[in-house]
């Protein structure tokens, strides 16, 4: 009765309501712009959470997640172009039924397969994240060694095809987490006497230079002039359609689930993956590739799936599994918050407004998608050059509220150029990320421990969740290096016999 | 030499980099066994090791290369957006630059304005108009709305 209580105080003591629409409008929209990613839109909006209360801040980037998940799918239908990387299995069917001339009903499939995605994995992030972050409380230093290191080794799967280009930008972003003041000692590293340095780098500085920099920077100049059709208006299923495609819905949800767990899985293998599943189980697989209502069901179901699944091992462990929630992992440290069932006790409104405000997005994502589509449609067309402006202008606007900083500015302003090169010659960004972000609990955590040992190495074998930790991580460094060398062998195989 | 090659020559220099940075932390008394130096310096032979494994790759990759005229209009077609793309990250250098004395408003005009005309907008009284709407819209949402103190400059005491 409390938690019901609680949910009404939410939402009319609040404004979690209002922080809820805005944030899906902003996702949605976001998440339209091809080349403007889910974790860019979250990025280009984590500066502004600062100034905010903290439950309101998180429910706003969890909210924009989800729209920026069902807004990507708009020009994937529409123009054929993805607007973020997991709506790019929804181009096969949902262009095709544009060049039929049901763009409308792709359209409406896709927000009702989205809906029922993202519902099923609340759901899941409801029941599964706090019974997990349980068993971090039995956590000491050399278990959180342990889940930095496991946290770290998500980055094997992570390396886009080179694990030595992955590794090194894990290495750079442990550099940059190195930089402030020493966690045992106290000193200062790497500061060169600039005081704004001593806390160190902000990760959102980080994300922000990655990501949205680096996107716009390589865009520049680009004369990628696809345009929208105005005209379009959105049909939704009827409910026989909806009988239709419930199996369908229902791989991508499995599969979203599961994707959403596995560390590195994320949207867009989830979205394949159930594309390919639906074709097997379907009773229509001729029609998939030339128009499928299933084709587009099954992946937008799994990628807003992943959108709530995601969540779970970060706000149980603090692994983001992805660059999304690795921004809202950001958002969660900017705001002093730790992930794992501390972030329950002791901030349970954070939780309840993430979960109510996600709920919130879910089902105003019906009214607001149908709403919002002249809209996306109109921003998406606006001359490139304008739009470069705005965000450029909002992105360092929006660094500046960090901490009235023009060292910030600077900081971001390096990183995007560092990101552009990164890109340029293939080094991927997150394990940079997860370096930034996990290296300072790697650090201090490896050192307390020994300082509480006595420089004993044994310390982190006589500790049974540490052991359990660092073996699953072997395993999956191990299996991550199996899939790349046996993906490369065929790939060389193909090469030699075409 | 190929972007591997190029990547390693690169890691390898932030590697010195790095290792001189090292050199410079203070030693301290409450230091333990690791220290403060101890995680800074394993990263650096890290980095390193890995800047030697790429330039291998690229000087080997470099001897079964492409043919010239291919890789030329390769490096070509690479070699114009890079200049794009800093061109364009000297704008926001030199919105960091002119803020405090400029102010916000000013700034971030001048800011959407450059980026608009060096991004291909036609040379019309549309980029004045969007500059300076961009520049109010921004400055009520941050200085006003979210009450973000941003530098006033040029225009102090009149907003």
């Amino acid at each position: 009765m409390a938690t019901f209580w609680d949910i009404i105080h939410l939402l009319t003591g609040t404004p979690l309501l209002f922080v809820a629409i805005i944030g899906l409008t902003w996702g949605i929209l976001g998440g339209a712009l091809p080349g403007i990613s889910a974790s860019i839109t979250m990025a280009l909006v984590l500066p502004f959470t600062y100034t905010m209360d903290p439950a309101m801040a998180i429910a706003l980037l969890a909210c924009v997640y989800i729209g920026a998940e069902y807004g990507g799918s708009i020009p994937a239908i529409l123009i054929r172009t993805p607007g973020t990387n997991s709506s790019a299995a929804t181009v096969i069917d949902g262009y095709e039924l544009n060049r039929q001339g049901r763009a409308g009903e792709a359209l409406g499939i896709s927000l009702m397969s989205g809906v029922i995605g993202s519902l099923f994995g609340l759901a899941m992030l409801v029941l599964l994240t706090e019974p997990l972050s349980w068993l971090a409380l039995a956590f000491t230093p050399p278990s959180y060694f342990g889940l930095g290191i496991l946290g770290l080794s998500v980055i094997a799967s992570m390396t886009g095809g080179s694990l030595v280009k992955g590794l090194s930008s894990a290495v750079i972003g442990l550099m940059i987490a190195t930089v402030g003041t020493d966690p045992i000692s106290g000193v200062n590293r790497y500061t060169f006497d600039i005081p704004d340095l001593l806390n160190g780098v902000e990760p959102v500085l980080v994300m922000v230079g990655l990501f949205a920099l680096t996107e716009l920077m390589s865009q520049s100049g680009s004369s990628n002039v696809t345009q929208l059709k105005e005209a379009v208006r959105i049909r939704l299923p009827s409910l026989a359609m909806m009988n239709k495609l419930k199996r369908s819905q229902f791989i991508g949800c499995v599969l979203g689930l599961f994707e959403g767990l596995t560390p590195g899985g994320g949207g867009s293998i989830a979205a394949f993956m159930s594309y390919n599943e639906a074709r097997r189980w379907s009773s229509t697989p001729e029609k998939f590739g030339k128009g499928s209502e299933e084709g587009v069901a099954a992946p937008e179901a799994a990628n807003n799936t992943v959108a709530s699944t995601a969540l779970i091992p970060m706000l149980s462990f603090g692994i983001p599994s992805s660059n999304s929630t690795a921004v809202l992992l950001g958002g969660l440290l900017m705001h002093g918050l730790l992930p794992g069932p501390r972030l329950f006790e002791q901030n349970p409104q954070v939780i309840d407004s993430l979960y109510v405000g996600s709920f919130i997005a879910i089902i105003a994502q019906i009214a607001v998608g149908v709403v919002i589509l002249p809209a996306a449609i109109w921003l998406v067309n606006r001359p490139r050059p304008y739009r470069a402006g705005f965000i450029f202008a909002l992105i360092l606007s929006g660094i500046y509220t960090l901490n009235n900083s023009q060292i910030d500015l600077g900081i971001a302003l390096f990183l995007g150029l560092v990101g552009y090169l990164m890109r340029r010659a293939g080094f991927p960004f997150l394990p940079m990320i997860l370096g930034v972000v996990l290296g300072h609990m790697v650090e201090s955590s490896y050192r307390r421990s020994l300082v509480l040992s006595g420089d004993d190495m044994m310390i982190f074998l006589q500790d049974p969740i540490c052991v359990g930790l660092l073996l699953t991580a072997a395993g999956f460094v191990i299996f991550s290096l199996t899939r790349e060398l046996r993906d490369a062998r065929k790939a060389k195989l193909e090469e030699a016999h075409p | 030499m190929n972007k591997d090659g190029l990547s390693g020559l690169v890691l390898l220099a932030l590697a010195a980099i790095y290792y001189w940075a090292t050199g410079l932390i203070p030693d301290s008394t409450l230091e333990d066994e690791v220290g403060a130096t101890g995680l800074p310096r394993a990263l650096t032979f890290a980095l390193a090791g890995l800047g030697v494994i790429l330039l291998v790759r690229g000087v080997l990759a470099g001897r079964q290369a492409a043919p010239k005229a291919a890789r030329a209009a390769d490096d070509e077609e690479q070699d114009a957006t890079l200049p794009r793309a800093i061109g364009f990250l000297l704008f926001g250098l030199a919105y960091v630059l002119i803020l405090p004395y400029a102010g916000y408003l000013i700034s971030v005009g001048l800011l959407i304005a450059a980026v608009a005309l060096y991004e291909g907008a036609p040379r019309r009284w549309t980029v004045p108009v969007a500059a300076v709407g961009g520049a109010v819209l921004y400055w009520a949402i941050f200085v006003k709305l979210l009450g973000v103190n941003q530098p006033a400059g040029l225009l102090e005491g009149l907003i």
